[in-house]
């Protein structure tokens, strides 16, 4: 049994106030992340998976129920203090990379880090060491127009794992790459997973992604359908 | 610390890949502290040189001018003369210690090749070089005074400095209305550029060269007797011209100023605290209509990087952080702004300086005062920072997810 919990979801609800129709988005979820995981959300598009990975990143707040980052209840942090906790303990990968287009490529990695009040030396260093490990060394100051779309993949890669976070959440990180790119996209972010420990969950409705998991959640109408480890073990099951 | 470096770094860049956007809105108030600025060192200069010109004349004296109290610029240039009779009433008005008339115009005068528009002084020189010796400070710088009867002036120290390319010498002649005038004498300076850069010479001689009637003067100096208040013997000098106006033409209504040094300025300063107010609000609402600019950019700015802000917030950015960027943008387009309209506000006053200069009718110097400049900054970091503070409030209080959510 593992102890500490990174972020766990009790109860959650997501419901959208659309005109007058209600739009149940999530419907009590339930959900641990336990460090040294890595998680798969699948669904279809509509499923509400982006909304479950915005939940557990903590970019979200949800209608009811709680969310519990590193053993504190959002609900109860300020804007301020969620945001620093969540720069520290989460890291994020879009899908349409997301990368501010008028930094170069060190920028957008060294941003993370001015925000947590990192010092100008060690963030170089540390965002320099993170674009070689994930092959950019000839990137490093190219601007995010200059770089091809798994480049710039590669670059949002780094930036997430730049304030060395315990988890990294990642919403269709292939969606927007041909599946060769893609390939080499999941491979970095396993090697990540595997040689530093980082707790990874990724949101995908592609079943190739999920083979690089331990644990898959799938989600149909707002609702976890079932919860199962890779070729095993069913954890919960509707 | 370091964070606000950091984000004044963002800030910059978030500015120039908006270069033309950010260039049009600097000048907006590139324009309004411009208009301050070179505005407001112009009639400070004016004022500056009429207070000089005043203090020049003596602390406790009268002036006694034909024309009324109320039109001081026609008062000054009109073309009424003071008669003979007027100014034996003052004389002997009780109190009246001494009286100085004197005459002027612009005239050309002409040296060598060149012509310039000066100002020409008439002056009862017999009986009013003592006064002037001692009560005004005059004194020669290199020559001897004009003798009446001849043809001789004096010229102000402007005179050897740059009134003509060739500097004049004692004992060289002007031409003025085609007659040849001696220049005997050089003065000192008299405390103002406007008075250094007159001719000075008698005043019968004045009369025979402009026409102006015999025995007249356009303007009459009272020297009060010590101890007295000069207002009262303003009120007296006042009556007496009354009277003697009545007895002559059987009027009543007397048409002259007579002016305290003090009050004459006030008067001056009075109107141009006026025309320094008008400048200020002007030019106002011309920052104003930058402000509103600044915040309108910045509104479309937010909203075209509504994803970025999103992005930000998402890997940490607190709400303060969001906030600081945006005002550091807004207060820089007011500083660049700013400090262009300053650099082209004095460049524009410098011209002008220059201008008035080159025609010594009236000598003035702009008034460019360390507090102007730093007003003018100050004003326009503060506009930029009020216009910018409410766009930024509201880039800052975007949800992260929300904000990601939304397209360019």
């Amino acid at each position: 049994m593992k102890t500490e919990k990174i972020v766990e979801l009790k109860n959650v609800w997501k419901i959208y106030q659309l005109g007058k129709v209600e739009l149940i988005a999530l419907k009590e979820i339930s959900l641990e992340v336990a460090p040294d995981d890595f998680v798969t959300i699948m669904g279809a598009s509509g499923s509400g998976k982006s909304t479950l990975l915005n939940m557990i990143g903590c970019l979200d707040s949800p209608s009811q129920g709680n969310v519990v980052l590193k053993g504190k209840d959002t609900s109860l942090l300020s804007e301020d203090q969620l945001s620093q906790l969540r720069g520290k303990t989460v890291g994020f990968i879009f899908q349409e990379f997301n990368l501010l287009p008028n930094l170069d490529a060190l920028e957008n990695v060294m941003l993370p880090m001015i925000f947590q009040g990192i010092l100008l030396e060690e963030r170089k260093k540390r965002a320099r060491d993170l674009l070689i490990s994930v092959g950019l060394e000839k990137r490093i100051s190219h601007q995010p127009a200059e770089l091809s779309g798994g480049e710039r993949q590669r670059v949002a890669i780094a930036r997430a794992f730049a304030n060395d976070p315990e988890l990294v959440i990642a919403d269709e990180p292939t969606g927007n790459l041909d599946s060769t790119t893609g390939k080499k996209i999941m491979e970095i972010l396993t090697d990540f997973h595997k040689k530093e420990g980082k707790t990874i969950v990724v949101v995908t409705h592609d079943p190739h992604i999920a083979d690089y998991s331990e644990q898959i959640v799938n989600i149909k109408d707002g609702e976890i359908i079932v919860n199962h480890k890779q070729r095993g073990e069913v954890l919960w099951s509707k | 610390m370091e964070q606000i470096n950091e984000y004044f770094k963002i800030a910059l860049r978030n500015l120039r890949t908006r270069s033309l956007r950010s260039w049009l809105t600097i000048l907006g108030i590139v324009i309004g502290i411009f208009l301050i600025i070179s505005l407001l060192s112009l009639s400070e200069g004016v004022k500056k040189a009429i207070n000089e010109q005043m203090e020049a004349m003596g602390g406790d004296m009268i002036m006694v001018m034909p024309g009324s109290e109320e039109n001081i610029m026609g008062m000054m240039v009109g073309g009424e003369v003071l008669e003979k009779q007027d100014i034996i009433a003052i004389e002997k008005t009780k109190g009246v210690e001494s009286v100085l008339i004197m005459s002027y115009r612009g005239i050309v005068a002409r040296y060598k090749e060149e012509a310039k528009m000066v100002f020409l002084t008439g002056l009862p020189w017999d009986e009013s070089l003592e006064l002037l010796e001692r009560y005004q400070g005059w004194n020669l710088l290199e020559g001897r005074w004009p003798v009446p009867g001849k043809r001789e002036v004096a010229v102000g120290k402007q005179w050897v400095i740059d009134i003509f390319k060739e500097k004049i010498k004692v004992n060289q002649e002007i031409v003025m209305k085609g007659r040849k005038f001696k220049v005997v004498g050089i003065l000192n300076s008299l405390g103002n550029k406007s008075d250094d850069s007159n001719i000075y010479l008698d005043i019968g001689l004045y009369q025979d060269l402009t026409g102006e009637k015999k025995g007249s003067a356009r303007m009459a100096m009272v020297k009060i007797e010590q101890g007295l208040s000069p207002d009262k013997v303003a009120e007296d000098i006042k009556e007496s011209l009354r009277e003697t106006r009545k007895r002559r033409f059987g009027e009543d209504t007397a048409d002259f100023a007579v002016i305290t040094s003090e009050k004459m300025i006030g008067v001056t300063n009075n109107i141009l605290g006026i025309i320094q107010t008008a400048i200020i609000l002007f030019a106002s609402i011309a920052i104003l209509v930058g402000g509103i600019g600044i915040t309108n950019t910045m509104f479309t700015s937010i909203r075209e990087r509504t994803r970025e802000i999103g992005i930000m917030k998402a890997i940490g950015a607190k709400n303060s952080a969001v906030l600081t960027i945006f005002l550091i943008e807004a207060g820089i387009i007011g500083l660049v702004g700013g400090t262009g309209g300053i650099v082209l506000g004095i460049i524009c006053a410098k011209i002008v300086e220059l201008y008035t200069q080159a025609n010594p009718l009236f000598y003035f110097s702009i008034s460019i005062s360390p507090g102007l400049i730093l007003f003018g900054l100050a004003f326009s970091v503060l506009t930029g920072s009020i216009s910018g503070f409410f766009p930024a409030r509201r880039a800052a209080r975007l949800k992260p997810v929300e904000a990601l959510r939304s397209y360019e």
